[in-house]
C-alpha cells in the first residue's frame, strides 16, 4: 500500500514499510490464551534480523506483538508501557486490562489512519484478566476485532482452515501450541518471508510465560519432490 | 499450401505484425478485456498406485454465483482427467477440444495417451496465447508410466508435484496439504486428505463453496464420485408436479355453454364432482 505524500520534505507520511515482520497466529485454549510469533525481520526480500524476539509483555497480563513495519511495532510497546507506568504512578492498584489495551490500540490506529499516515501494523493483544481470556486484533486501519482465534499476514490464507479443523476452544495448551507449530511449518513452507524459528508465549491465570524460541521440524523431501522422473519424460 | 508452411517457417517463431497497432490502442485509451478468474478450489493428491483429485461446485461471474453445482472435473482420455480453475468458456472449450485430439490420435495409433503428452500438447497451445486463456488445470491420470499429477499454469507451465492445489482457494487447501500430506498415503486417505483439502476452501474462500467433486485414477479404472459431500443441501424438495386431489376445490355453480345455439344456461347449484 502506497500513500502519496503531499507535503514532500516537510511532513513525511508512511508510504511503505522497510523492516518488516511475519505472521502471528493466536489461540485460545481453556485456561488462557497462546501466541505464536516467527522471529525474522525481513528487509525487503532479505532474511537480514533472525533472531528478534518479539513478543512484548506489555502489563502483567497482557502480552502484544504485530506483524508489519517493526519500527512502529517498538513504538508502539513503548506507547503501552507508557500507559501501565502512568497506572503506577497513582498507586491505587488498579491496572488497566488486556481490553484497556486493545481499545487504546484501535483508537491509535485509527487516529493514524485519518492522518493519512498510518502505523503500518496488524496487532495482536493477548491476556488473561479476572478469569476471562481476551484476544483482539487490531488492523492497520484501527478495524477492532475480538476473537477466539486470529492470525495476522499471509496466516490468514494458509493457516484458517488448519486451526477450524484441529481446534476448538477449550483444548489444552499443548494441543493449542501444537495447532501453531503446524501452521508454521506450513508458513515456512509456502510464505516467502517466513522463518522456522518461532517464539511461543502464553497468558493464564499465573501470569505471563514467554518461551525461548524454537525450531519447527518442516519435510522437504517427499519422494514427489526429490524423485522428478516425470518431469524427466518431457525432455526424454 | 506447401507455400504457406514456407512462408510461416521463414518468418520464424513470433508473429510482431500487431505490436505497433497494440500500442497505439492502448495509448488511445483501449483497455484489455480483464482475465476474469472464477472462484474455485481444485486439488489433486498423488498416492501409491494412483491419484486423487477434487473440486468444489460453484462457478462465480464477478460477485454473484452463476452456477451452485457445476462440474469441475473434466475427462481428457479414460484414464485422465482435468480440474480446472480460471475462465469458465476457456476451460470448457480447451478440455473439450484436447479430448478430441487425444481421442482422434488414440484411434489413429491405437495406443492408450500418455499424462506427459496431454501436458506438452496443452502448455504448447497455452504459451503461444500468453497466458489469455484463462486455464490453470491439474491433469492427473495413469499410465504404462504410473501415476503422475501435473498443473499447468495459463501462461504454459507445467510442475509435476505429488500434491497440488489451484484456484482462489487454493492458500486454504494449501495449508491442509502441506500440513497432512505423507508419502504412502493409501487411495482411502487420499480421498480423505483431498476432501479435507476442498472443504478448506469451500469454507475459507469466497470464490468456492456448494459441493465436492472427487475423482480417483487406479490401475483398476475411474471412480468419479459426484457431489461426494454436500454441505448446504436443500432439506426438503417439493414435489413437482404438484398433484391437485380431485375434489380438492368445492363447486358451486356449473354452467354449460352450446356451441352452436352460442348460449349460456346454468346447470345446478349443488356441489358436483369434477373430473
Amino acid at each position: 500500500m502506497i500513500f502519496n505524500s503531499e507535503f514532500s520534505g516537510q511532513q513525511q507520511h508512511t508510504t511503505q514499510p522497510i523492516v518488516t515482520g511475519g505472521s502471528v497466529i493466536a489461540l485460545a485454549y481453556k485456561g488462557g490464551v497462546v501466541v505464536g510469533a516467527d522471529t525474522l525481520c525481513s528487509y525487503g526480500s532479505m532474511a537480514d534480523f533472525k533472531n528478534v524476539e518479539k513478543i512484548a509483555q506489555v502489563s502483567k497480563n497482557t502480552i502484544y506483538v504485530s506483524s508489519g513495519e517493526f519500527s512502529d511495532f517498538q513504538q508502539v510497546v513503548r506507547e503501552l508501557a507508557k500507559i501501565d507506568r502512568s497506572a503506577l504512578q497513582y498507586d491505587d492498584g488498579v491496572h488497566p486490562s488486556p481490553r484497556d489495551y486493545g481499545n487504546y490500540l484501535a483508537r491509535l490506529s485509527y487516529k493514524r489512519r485519518c492522518k493519512i499516515n498510518p502505523l503500518y501494523l496488524q496487532n495482536v493483544i493477548a491476556g488473561f484478566h479476572n478469569g476471562e481470556r481476551y484476544l483482539g486484533l487490531v488492523d492497520i486501519y484501527g478495524t477492532y476485532l475480538e476473537s477466539n482465534f486470529v492470525t495476522t499476514g499471509f496466516a490468514s490464507y494458509f493457516c484458517k482452515a488448519i486451526i477450524s479443523n484441529y481446534w476448538n476452544e477449550n483444548c489444552t495448551l499443548d494441543q493449542a501450541k501444537q495447532v501453531i507449530r503446524e501452521c508454521f511449518k506450513v508458513l515456512f513452507c509456502r510464505d516467502c518471508r517466513a522463518h522456522d524459528v518461532i517464539q511461543l508465549a502464553y497468558v493464564d491465570e499465573q501470569g505471563t510465560h514467554i518461551e525461548q524460541p524454537e525450531r519447527v521440524e518442516t519435510k522437504w523431501d517427499f519422494s514427489g519432490f526429490k524423485n522428478r522422473a516425470n518431469e524427466k519424460l518431457h525432455t526424454q | 499450401m506447401q507455400y504457406l508452411d514456407n512462408y510461416l517457417e521463414s518468418k520464424g517463431g513470433y508473429d510482431y505484425t500487431n505490436v505497433k497497432r497494440n500500442e497505439l490502442m492502448k495509448a488511445q485509451g483501449f483497455k484489455e478485456m480483464p482475465f476474469t478468474k472464477t472462484g474455485t478450489t481444485i486439488v489433486g493428491v498423488l498416492f501409491d498406485g494412483g491419484v486423487v483429485m477434487a473440486a468444489d461446485t460453484r462457478a462465480t461471474a464477478g460477485s454473484i454465483v452463476a452456477d451452485k453445482n457445476c462440474e469441475k472435473l473434466h475427462t481428457l482420455a479414460p484414464n485422465i482427467w482435468a480440474a480446472g480453475a480460471g475462465t469458465a468458456a476457456d476451460l470448457h472449450h480447451q478440455c473439450a477440444h484436447f479430448n478430441a485430439k487425444l481421442k482422434l490420435q488414440r484411434l489413429n495409433l491405437n495406443r492408450q495417451s500418455r499424462v506427459n503428452e496431454v501436458i506438452t500438447k496443452l502448455t504448447s497451445k497455452l504459451f503461444p496465447y500468453r497466458g489469455h486463456i484463462g486455464v490453470a488445470l491439474i491433469i492427473g491420470g495413469i499410465d504404462c508410466n504410473g501415476p503422475q499429477l501435473a498443473s499447468v499454469s495459463p501462461h504454459g507451465n507445467y510442475v509435476y508435484h505429488p500434491f497440488q492445489s489451484m484456484g482462489s482457494g487454493s492458500l486454504a487447501a494449501l495449508g491442509i496439504l502441506e500440513a497432512k500430506f505423507q508419502d504412502g498415503l493409501t487411495k482411502q486417505q487420499a480421498i480423505d486428505l483431498a476432501i479435507e483439502a476442498i472443504e478448506a476452501g469451500i469454507f475459507h474462500d469466497m470464490g468456492s463453496g456448494s459441493n465436492v467433486d472427487v475423482v480417483a485414477i487406479t490401475k483398476d479404472g475411474v471412480d468419479y464420485k459426484r457431489n461426494i459431500r454436500q454441505y448446504n443441501a436443500k432439506s426438503y424438495q417439493r414435489q413437482v408436479p404438484y398433484d391437485f386431489p380431485i375434489n380438492n376445490t368445492p363447486a358451486l355453480k356449473k354452467y354449460q355453454f352450446d356451441i352452436e345455439k352460442q348460449e349460456l344456461s346454468e346447470v345446478g347449484q349443488e356441489m358436483v364432482i369434477i373430473e
